[in-house]
């Protein structure tokens, strides 16, 4: 086991690097500068610009210069925010994705597992079907009609939460971005757990647990919860890395200092240190969910643990 | 969010909006019960751009968030008034020479927020940083009307050298290259404030933080989260403390349709913009609440005259502007917010921008004229025009465009494809000088002629269309050295007629303000610099949204 993580860990070491040496490469492909303005800048104040920030340099120093930084776990300074660095930014934006991130994964799952279990278990009548058609509005309408239809009723109409803005530790803050996060995902957990427990449920050990006369209530729960789970879990890692670094849209509608935000604003405003960043943060998060996924399968399927 | 999820987005609230409001209410502006004395609570949350503070280091910030919250933060030798004119600041008074170029300012009894009294070396500190080039500020060369400002900026002389000198702790003595009729206004601006040195010493960049920030203006820095929320709070030391009334302001950086949003959810009472194109769905449903006025900066379409098919070819350059409807453009498209132009200066106090005869011709006569110098340009319905024009991408840009490429059509048959790119990528090409037609439109930095003319001066920096005319850089140089206001007016309105005549660019109207502001903050007036300092406002007593 502790040889097939560091195996993965090591593996992950290349991957990243080509991670890293793409959006470096690729961002300074794109054309136009980080300082450049409709501002009149005399030579001497742009070499002075660039000379701090390193961009007066061959390419392949700086590129060299980065990934030593990197090594380091230094993702340099920011070239939009003065006087931030990458890290500050990364580590101030970081909670308010894992607040919500998190919250709304747990009411996806909560929700949208149970959703799941129950129209599986009803397959083919309306209990299976009306759940189903609206996961399926729930997939097909995007967040950003989602998230502003959210505030229209619960802040503009009712007044019961505020519109957006973040307060650390409020929760009034923190329900209506999770839960317009939460629905598109809680969506998608109720098709696929519906459709592996309704496989789980037609395999032999089922039908032969149903034969020696267990009740509904535990064959679900106790025998066909832990296969019903296996397409989820690998459904769930990258999406859990993707809520962590952050939902742009979210974050725009409600006004939150998360790090999707600063990843768009980075990229328009040519920040190469924060948009790689992010970048490489995003790459090791998916790295690191995948391994956890793949632990799961170990722990929830025999025949995975065997191979491992 | 990129233009067209934001559009997207404002019309998904608006629909929403639309069709949940109580039947009746649409008309009337929301009820809100004004009493007659203050609000209890004086707590203002202002809307910043959703780009938010990049940086409140005074030397090196260039944004209008940053702006805005500099503008509470600190306070320079002037402030400016509700109304947005320069009134004496940290300098109580001051007295200038007979020539225009020395100016000594007299320093009142001011604080830092640490306690300890304002200097006039603390000017000359400050100064001497932004000019710097080792500070490599955006803004060194705003500072350039002060003696060796420019020859330090670029390493060619000691910042020593500056024309700011403390002659003692409350004297300040500016000298200047030459007369510099807007300076009490450039006094106002944030890289003209003074600095305190020991914290900037001891915190290097960070001193900006909320926890080493000192600085001298009515409110005190509270919190800051990078890109995210500002909160300012009174500052009881500032010298002119008993007639600030806010207690708390607090910044919050977001886009359009975020911001009206938040108006009408109510926690937000003074938003930085709206959406011009929901300006009169807004009108019916706030009222008064939604205000607009004249802004320092104009919406003009460059032309690169240096390069075919405009180069030597003022008929084609005229026939363009003269097919250009600005009043339909300003009240169909731009939803009459802004007003036409067909000179590159906005209206300013004491100003007359000169107009071009053709300004005054009736639609029928100016597109005939059009039409005739397309044709001498060798130009006709068989052989038309065939030319692009580049913008940067935005929705309100994009509906302007297209209007103007479609006038070109109907009145000449012209073909002008247009491209819209992102705002650096066109920035990027522009500066080549790559592009022929493109989007040039300029917010001024003070109030002044000058700061518009200079686009066209030869050499200048961003003179992006290659403009170049001895006569008109000898006329903006005359009005550099005038010392009397009327003849420099006289000599800058020449310098513009010139550029008129010489169809440099094709101005299209001028921009406007636009804020949503609820009724009972009070103590603003709007202005054309678009500066409204958090210091001079207040909350009336109020109920209801």
């Amino acid at each position: 086991m502790l040889r097939f993580v560091l195996r993965r860990l090591l593996s992950a070491l290349p991957t990243l690097l080509v991670i890293a040496t793409l959006a470096f490469v690729l961002l300074h492909l794109t054309p136009g500068g980080p300082f450049d303005s409709d501002r009149v800048l005399v030579p001497q104040i742009q070499h002075s610009i660039e000379a701090r920030f390193h961009l007066d340099e061959p390419l392949w120093r700086q590129y060299l210069r980065y990934l030593g930084d990197l090594a380091h776990g230094d993702l340099g300074p920011s070239f939009q925010y003065r006087n931030t660095s990458v890290n500050e930014l990364i580590a101030q934006g970081m909670p308010v994705d894992l607040a919500i991130g998190g919250t709304a994964m747990l009411l996806a799952l909560l929700l949208g597992g149970s959703i799941g279990l129950l129209a599986a278990t009803r397959a083919g009548s309306w209990r299976d079907r009306l759940p189903m058609s609206l996961a399926m509005l729930g997939i097909s309408v995007p967040l950003f009609v989602t998230a502003p239809l959210l505030i229209l009723v619960f802040a503009i109409q009712l007044q019961w939460l505020p519109a957006g803005d973040w307060v650390s530790g409020s929760w009034r803050h923190l329900l209506l971005p999770s839960v317009a996060l939460a629905l598109p995902f809680t969506a998608y957990i109720a098709r696929i757990v519906r459709s592996a427990a309704i496989e789980a449920l037609a395999s032999p050990f089922i039908r032969a647990a149903r034969a020696k006369g267990l009740p509904a209530r535990s064959i679900v729960l106790r025998h066909a919860l832990k296969p019903t789970l296996m397409p989820l879990v690998s459904f769930l890692g990258p999406a859990l890395a993707g809520v962590l670094t952050g939902s742009i849209v979210i974050e725009q509608v409600f006004g939150l200092p998360g790090i999707g935000r600063y990843f768009v604003t980075g990229a328009l405003n040519r920040d190469y240190t924060l948009v790689t960043g992010i970048t490489v943060l995003y790459g090791a998060l998916i790295i690191a969910m995948n391994l956890l996924v793949d632990l799961c399968y170990g722990w929830l399927d025999p025949r995975v643990r065997a191979r491992q | 969010m990129v233009p067209a999820l934001r559009a997207l987005l404002a019309v998904t609230v608006l629909a929403g909006l639309g069709a949940c409001a109580p039947a009746g209410r649409g008309a009337a502006a929301p009820a809100i019960t004004l009493g007659a004395g203050l609000a209890v609570t004086q707590q203002l949350t202002r809307a910043v751009d959703a780009g938010g503070v990049r940086t409140l280091d005074p030397s090196l910030s260039t944004d209008v968030p940053a702006e805005r919250v500099l503008d509470d933060l600190f306070e320079g030798l002037t402030r400016l008034d509700e109304r947005g004119e320069p009134v004496p600041g940290v300098a109580e008074r001051w007295e200038q020479s007979a020539d225009g170029r020395l100016w000594t300012f007299h320093l009142r009894e001011a604080r830092w927020s640490n306690g300890l009294p304002v200097k006039a070396a603390d000017f000359v500190y400050a100064w001497r940083r932004t000019v710097d080039p080792a500070t490599a500020s955006d803004y060194a060369q705003a500072l350039s009307p002060v003696l060796n400002a420019i020859a330090i900026s670029e390493g060619r002389m000691s910042p020593a050298t500056l024309g700011i000198e403390a002659p003692d702790d409350r004297t300040v003595r500016v000298r200047l290259n030459a007369p510099t009729p807007y300076l009490l206004s450039l006094l106002t601006k944030a890289y003209a404030v003074p600095q305190y040195a020991p914290a900037i010493r001891a915190h290097g960049e960070s001193w900006v933080r909320p926890e080493y920030l000192v600085n001298n203006g009515a409110f005190l820095l509270r919190e800051h989260v990078i890109g995210g929320r500002i909160t300012l709070v009174r500052n009881p030391g500032y010298w002119d403390a008993k007639d600030v009334r806010l207690t708390q302001v607090t910044y919050l950086p977001l886009d359009r349709a975020a911001q009206t949003d938040r108006f009408f959810a109510g926690d937000l009472a003074f938003t930085d913009s709206f959406s011009a194109e929901q300006t009169a769905w807004l009108r019916q449903r706030l009222g008064d609440q939604v205000v607009s006025g004249p802004y320092l900066g104009n919406f003009v379409i460059g032309i690169n005259v240096a390069r075919p098919p405009f180069a030597g070819n003022r008929p084609l350059r005229l026939a363009l502007t003269l097919a250009v409807d600005r009043e339909p453009l300003v009240r169909y498209v731009r939803q009459g917010l802004y007003l036409p132009a067909y000179t590159p200066t906005p209206p300013l106090p004491g100003y007359r921008a000169p107009l071009p005869q053709w300004a005054g011709l009736s639609d029928i006569e100016r597109h005939a004229l059009a039409q005739h110098y397309y044709a001498a340009a060798g130009y006709s319905a068989r052989h038309p025009l065939h030319v692009e024009m580049h913008y940067p991408t935005d929705s309100d840009n994009r509906r302007t465009y297209e209007a103007v490429a479609a006038m070109w059509r109907a009145n000449l048959g012209a073909e002008v494809s247009t491209y819209n790119e992102e705002f650096r990528v066109e920035l990027n090409e522009r500066h080549l000088k790559k592009l022929s037609l493109f989007h040039y439109a300029w917010i001024g930095d003070y109030p002044d002629p000058y700061t518009f003319l200079q686009l066209f001066q030869t050499g200048f920096g961003y003179n992006d269309g290659g403009y170049s005319n001895p006569r008109y850089d000898a006329l903006l140089d005359a009005a550099g050295n005038e010392a009397d206001a009327a003849r420099r007016y006289a000599e800058l309105a020449q310098a513009e007629s010139l550029l008129n005549a010489d169809v440099a660019c094709i101005p299209l109207y001028y921009y406007a303000t636009r804020h949503l502001i609820k009724s009972y903050v009070r103590g603003w007036s709007g202005n054309i610099q678009d500066r409204n300092l958090s210091q001079y406002m207040y909350l009336q007593e109020h109920q209801g949204q």
